[in-house]
């Protein structure tokens, strides 16, 4: 998970590694992400959201499919 | 509370504070125990996936998300402390963990040119870089480091 200064630069960076464009996010829905999975990370409350939980998170902020989703078999042939 | 949640906020508490990640020694200190007792809590805490050991060296913790046992480009600095996060995601955790303002310093992945992040009152100020997961949410704990 990096950062890079535009989407031509991802673009160049797939290239360059052979590996295929994923899913783009914003620094604002990084933001949520950072505040839902480690707001309470100090806390005796804090815990890691099941799979079903972490679906849930990402699609509120917009992020959906199969890429998000942990249980998804999609993506086991190209380990 | 149980053991495992005393150890998890031990490592939190000390990291937060002066930066470094704990050893085993040091959380056994903390909390009073051994420091064996304390590498077990350490296997459960990873295969809660709470916390990455260095591979084979029980006693020493890579990740404790967001924060990382060791430097890497996303380098974190939240009032003159300055700590390394493991990637994107936990560069911006850090601060939403501490719940403080904070200055992020990390590159681009494809030209290594220096990016620089502002948390101000809790959100990003506006920046128009992107961030890139190149890896499924179903893979991550395969190679997390790699991820």
């Amino acid at each position: 998970m990096l950062f890079f200064r535009s989407e031509e630069h991802v673009d160049g960076w797939c290239k360059l590694n052979g590996v295929p464009k994923r899913p783009l996010v914003s620094l604002g829905q990084l933001w949520q992400l950072a505040v839902t999975w480690y707001g309470n990370r100090l806390t005796t409350e804090s815990r890691r959201p099941g799979p079903d939980e972490m679906v849930k998170i990402f699609s509120e902020i917009g992020l959906k499919g199969p890429f998000w989703d942990p249980k998804s078999d999609q993506w086991a042939s190209s380990a | 509370m149980d053991f495992d949640t005393s150890v998890k906020l031990n490592i939190y508490e000390m990291i937060a504070r002066t930066t470094r990640m704990p050893a085993s020694i040091d959380v056994a200190l903390g909390i009073g125990s051994s420091m064996a007792d304390v590498e077990q809590a350490f296997q459960r805490l990873y295969e809660k996936r709470l916390l990455v050991l260095e591979p084979g060296a029980p006693s020493r913790i890579r990740m404790a998300p967001p924060f990382s046992g060791i430097e890497t480009q996303h380098r974190v600095t939240i009032e003159e402390k300055v700590y390394f996060a493991n990637c994107a995601w936990d560069a911006f955790g850090i601060a939403a963990a501490l719940k403080r303002d904070a200055d992020i310093e990390s590159t681009c992945g494809d030209c290594d040119e220096p990016l620089a992040f502002k948390i101000r009152d809790e959100k990003p100020l506006p920046q128009d870089y992107v961030v890139h997961f190149a890896v499924p949410a179903a893979q991550w704990w395969q190679d997390i480091i790699y991820t």
